[in-house]
């Protein structure tokens, strides 16, 4: 089965700035990046007639306060999901005549994902002296919280593969070296960092420590993804939808499946599979990469389960510096949930990166004659939600 | 006087009842399907293998081996001055689909937790709040 070609775009992509405590609301930062990628694309708001949230409360009636907030008229396509899988499935909805401009958003502010969330909450406790009441089978109740969560993990695939933390301890310094090239990035103006300085930096959740957790910061942005007649008439040159697809399994981190790592693979696989047979590309054709990192782990294992390499050598890949611009897969150049942004919800953002990669604008950390790049997104339980999209220019 | 207790707790919700009766009564106990004799974890409503919703809340042996771990350093919320602590998930013998489960462990040197240890599920009846909760302990 082949993805319709050519029939849809992306033609505008915006990050608001990302920092920690950004002035504003979820609402406003979203609205901000709407209007950022309207203008990369030399689109009006009332081109707009498809909608894809990615805010967490992403409910039907909040999706429709969007749609009046943006002109007020009927829209013709909504959706949910993350990234990869929004674009590909509003590109194929724009090729079934569905809808003609689906614009893709996020805002936060002032959330945290982190401890510190929990933290705040806590603040509260001594006023109530009660101990908060929780569903039944939820991880708060054991102490645990996403850094906890991708330690149990990583845990894992070191005794199950034999592989040392120092390989995996790799990665954040390639996403600290891609972000010192990044001038947006939060993390690029404090340097380059080695190996050392990941195992020096304080224990969070062991084997984890600092430097290879993401960063817990504010920030939106936005993604429009058109039909070919609305994208000859915009200002840049339209970055193809080429392929893509979608997986989704496991619950929000309460439940396992046994085998955890298997030869079967989850949701990323089956994403990946789908959107490689779909797209007719082949994954040595693809020049750069935007893959969810929220810890070196997740890395290791999203380019074994996409089939960059095998089973259990995804450590190796990362230690051999192929994710490194120059190596063979140069991957998260804007620096990655590490050292560019984590801000909530930020597969978003590796569209914007290999975007902006694939239309030539990245500078410094610009990847030569890139013209076929990939995006995974991947979310909750490990490998729990997949999207993958093959974005391609003339 | 005794701190209370502040860390997050269950609601203990009325289709979940049989499961929390069962901590106070020393057992964990997961839907078993009377179909085709899976256990399960978490419970759901029907069986993941053959939707039957014949399901009976039937005990483990309750012990199980290590399947990953982690000693937290930075702990949330409650959990703040509990560190170093250790979080297991636990794999436990009742296949074929064999539940892995979340906890804390208890009574032991973190140093000394290692993928595949022997454990065992450990019982804390939490004062004045009407609910026990499980954790594990080496099972020597």
């Amino acid at each position: 089965m082949s993805f319709p070609q050519r029939k849809a775009a992306i033609v505008g992509v915006y990050n608001t700035k990302q920092a920690r405590m950004l002035e504003g609301t979820p609402w406003t930062l979203a609205l901000e990046a709407i209007q950022g990628a309207l203008d990369d694309a030399g689109l009006k708001h009332s081109d707009i007639d498809g909608l894809s949230s990615m805010m967490y409360d992403a409910s039907l009636t909040a999706q429709q306060m969007w749609v009046e907030q943006l002109g007020g008229r009927p829209m013709t396509y909504t959706s949910h999901g993350i990234a990869g899988a929004l674009v590909t499935k509003a590109a194929a909805a724009i090729a079934a005549g569905l809808t003609n401009v689906v614009c893709i958003y996020f805002g936060n502010a002032g959330m945290r994902a982190g401890p510190s969330k929990q933290r705040a909450a806590q603040e509260q406790v001594p006023v109530v002296r009660k101990a908060p009441r929780v569903p039944d089978w939820d991880f708060n109740i054991h102490g645990a919280y996403m850094s906890a969560w991708y330690a149990l993990w990583t845990r894992r695939y070191m005794d199950q593969f034999n592989a040392p933390y120092e390989n995996l301890a790799e990665y954040p310094v390639i996403a600290r070296y891609h972000a010192t090239l990044n001038p947006a990035s939060i993390m690029g103006e404090r340097g380059e960092i080695t190996v050392q300085d990941v195992i020096d930096s304080p224990m969070i959740s062991s084997p984890l420590h600092r430097l290879d957790c993401s960063l817990d910061n504010d920030g939106g942005y936005a993604i429009l993804v058109a039909s070919a007649e609305v994208a000859k008439n915009c200002r840049k040159d339209p970055v193809w939808v080429l392929g893509g697809g979608e997986g989704i399994y496991t619950d929000f981190y309460m439940s396992f499946t046994n085998d955890w790592i298997n030869d079967n693979g989850q949701s990323v696989r089956k994403a990946s599979e789908i959107a490689f047979g779909n797209s007719g590309i082949s994954r040595d054709e693809i020049d750069v990469t935007g893959m969810y990192d929220c810890f070196p782990i997740t890395m290791a294992r999203n380019i074994e389960e996409m089939g960059f390499c095998k089973l259990g050598e995804g450590h190796e890949f990362i230690k051999e510096g192929h994710l490194k611009l120059g190596g063979k897969l140069p991957t998260n150049t804007d620096g990655g949930m590490l050292s560019h942004s984590h801000c909530g919800n930020p597969s978003g953002m590796q569209v914007v990166e290999v975007v902006k990669q694939l239309r030539g604008e990245c500078d410094a950390r610009q990847v030569k004659d890139a013209k076929i790049g990939a995006v995974l997104s991947q979310g909750y339980a490990v490998h729990g939600v997949a999207g993958v999209a093959i974005l391609g220019k003339d | 006087m005794t701190q209370p207790y502040l860390k997050p707790l269950p609601q203990r919700l009325p289709e979940n009842e049989e499961f929390w009766a069962g901590l106070e009564a020393g057992e964990f106990r997961v839907p078993k399907c009377n179909n085709c004799g899976y256990w399960h974890w978490i419970p759901y409503p029907a069986c993941r293998n053959c939707l039957s919703t014949d399901q009976a809340w039937t005990p483990t042996s309750g012990k199980g081996t290590v399947f990953s771990y982690t000693v937290v350093h930075r702990g949330p919320g409650g959990f703040r001055d509990d560190v170093p602590y250790v979080l297991a998930m636990v794999e436990f013998p009742e296949g074929p689909r064999n539940p892995i489960v979340l906890g804390t462990m208890v009574d032991v040197d973190p140093d000394a937790v290692h993928t595949g240890m022997p454990v065992k599920v450990v019982y804390e009846e939490i004062p004045g709040e009407g609910v026990t909760i499980w954790h594990f302990a080496p099972d020597s």
